[in-house]
């Protein structure tokens, strides 16, 4: 008798844990879904009482948008600055730590603290100012301006990430290294580099996202049309024509997969850098 | 030891390291350091644009923000935004991570999903809602519409637009909490738990009494982390409510925006986002002097 209760007590928790974890993945995955489904769904359905399956399907959003805007210019306008902001950011944020983490003074503590001191800025505090140099040295409106604003914002966080693991990779490493006949900076691109090569991926991926993302610093450092990138872009769009929401959804859906794929494939990375940065900062 | 003194000694003398120290603390200087001042340097000008003359005008600035009852309704909308945001998303995120900490078929994919609003761009998730809650097609209205709430306002109260832009950060960075707490959750040891069944405490007497206690350093940082992200967040209010209506989700980003971008007042602009970072800088302190960081 006692049995059969603990046995139906132990069905129900069960079922109230799947119930639940499906209430979390609708709550998640619902406006995802449904900025998809928007992308797709012919316009006479999408204005006149939508219905939540998908379909009828059109791809006449996506033509629109790929043809008829500049859609396929702000694309690459992401992807570049994307890129820059990726590669300053590894270069510079793999140096700093390296040298604060290997350096004995008492300069690194400085740098250290400016680094997380920079994780509290707020976004416009710094953007104004950045706008200002680059309007001075006329090169105001560019992707290599974005692509600094959004190094500051990655670099503190990639140092903060980099950093850590340098501090855990033992000295002896290089040394041994040294000792067969490497210099130091053989003995770092050979044994240091290719073992902290988790938390490069992280910070790149960070890197990335950050750049990819960012809709403020965007708003902010561009202001023609041909330079924008895509949040910017997209955003822009609300308001400027009429209300084309098939083909906005759309355009976020085309800006969300490349997320999408990545984070599938790459969520191990994703993940450990997203705890460490926030047990860390 | 003979050797590791040896080392110290190359180590320090080591040009490549001295060449990374040289670079890293350029590349600070030139984008962190210099912006910085140079933002602080603006604030106490008057220009009305990036490329006209400023003039020297001291603390004129800061006298008339903090004289302009502008400013201090935003501070408020600020904290207010800032603090509800962060507790919705501590109760959910704590929430969520309890759930998915259990052992069950398909966890991984739960918490795969339960992840991707953090992943999704800002501006996207922001018009997406903005389509979900529009007025007459929006889906969510529709949905609201079906069992028997019509029209409602979402953006055109002071009220509702402040629950919409709430609500909408929940969502977004919910996902953040979830994953720490995750990640705090695998480090409570089993024997807690045992300890706690032999007692007899019941699941809700503990979570108050095994899980927060465990998770408490990380809920340190993080209310803070969250805390000064929120407070300084622009893109959510600016793409939803432009700070409307009538100024009803204006906070310090977005006042610190206007005046400089729309306003004329590089200067004044430059002001409100110092003082904001002051505010900031005195908030952390005190929150450093009552909940110190346990040394792990």
């Amino acid at each position: 008798m006692r049995r059969a209760i603990l046995q139906k007590k132990a069905l129900i928790r069960r079922i109230g844990l799947y119930l639940l974890c499906a209430l979390i993945c609708i709550y998640s995955f619902f406006p995802i879904y449904w900025m998809i489904i928007s992308g797709t769904k012919a316009p006479d359905h999408l204005f006149h009482h939508p219905t939540l399956i998908p379909g009828p399907f059109t791809l006449e959003y996506y033509s629109t948008l790929f043809q008829l805007t500049s859609y396929p210019t702000w694309f690459k306008n992401s992807i570049l600055a994307a890129l820059g902001t990726v590669v300053i950011t590894m270069v510079c944020s793999i140096m700093i730590a390296y040298a604060v983490s290997r350096y004995r003074i008492k300069g690194k503590t400085w740098i250290i603290s400016t680094m997380l001191f920079a994780y509290m800025f707020p976004p416009i505090l710094m953007a104004i100012p950045l706008f200002s140099i680059f309007a001075k040295i006329g090169l105001a409106d560019s992707l290599f301006s974005l692509v600094v604003a959004h190094t500051t914002i990655a670099l503190p966080l990639g140092v903060w990430l980099l950093w850590g693991f340098f501090n855990a990779m033992p000295f002896q490493l290089e040394e041994a290294a040294m000792v067969d006949g490497h210099t130091r900076l053989g003995a770092f691109l050979r044994v240091v580099l290719p073992l902290s090569l988790p938390g490069l991926v992280t910070v790149g991926i960070f890197a990335f996202l950050l750049s990819w993302t960012d809709y403020t610093y965007a708003l902010i450092m561009i202001t023609s049309d041909t330079m924008k990138t895509l949040p910017v872009g997209l955003a822009g769009m609300v308001g400027a024509y009429e209300m084309r929401w098939g083909e906005i959804m759309a355009g976020a859906t085309a800006i969300a997969l490349p997320l999408l794929a990545l984070f599938t494939f790459l969520s191990r990375y994703f993940i450990e850098g997203l705890a460490a940065g926030a047990v860390k900062g | 030891m003979p050797s590791s003194h040896h080392s110290n000694s190359t180590l320090k003398s080591d040009w490549i390291i001295k060449f990374f120290l040289v670079i890293g603390l350029l590349v600070t200087g030139l984008f962190i350091v210099l912006p910085l001042i140079h933002a602080i340097q603006l604030s106490f000008y008057h220009l009305e644009s990036f490329v006209s003359e400023p003039q020297w005008i001291g603390l004129k600035n800061y006298a008339k923000a903090l004289h302009d009852p502008v400013f201090w309704r935003d501070l408020l909308n600020g904290v207010i935004y800032a603090g509800f945001s962060i507790f919705f998303q501590v109760v959910l995120g704590i929430g969520i991570a309890v759930v998915l900490s259990k052992s069950f078929k398909g966890k991984q994919v739960v918490r795969g999903i339960s992840i991707l609003p953090y992943l999704l761009p800002t501006a996207i998730v922001s018009l997406t809602f903005l389509w979900m809650m529009d007025g007459s097609l929006g889906i969510i209205t529709l949905g609201f519409a079906k069992i028997g709430i019509y029209n409602v306002p979402w953006f055109e109260t002071p009220f509702t637009a402040m629950a919409t832009v709430i609500f909408i950060s929940v969502w977004l960075w919910t996902p953040f909490v979830t994953t720490c707490f995750l990640a705090g959750l695998q480090s409570v040891p089993q024997e807690l738990y045992d300890a706690a069944k032999v007692d007899g405490l019941s699941a809700w007497g503990t979570f108050w009494k095994v899980t927060i206690p465990v998770l408490r350093p990380i809920l340190t940082v993080i209310v803070l982390l969250r805390g000064i992200w929120m407070f300084n967040k622009f893109d959510v209010i600016w793409l939803m409510t432009m700070g409307g209506p009538l100024g009803a989700t204006e906070h310090l980003p977005v006042l610190a925006y206007k005046k400089t971008f729309s306003m004329f007042d590089v200067g004044g602009g430059a002001a409100v986002a110092t003082l904001s970072l002051m505010i900031l800088t005195a908030v952390i302190f005190i929150y450093f002097k009552l909940f110190p960081f346990e040394e792990k």
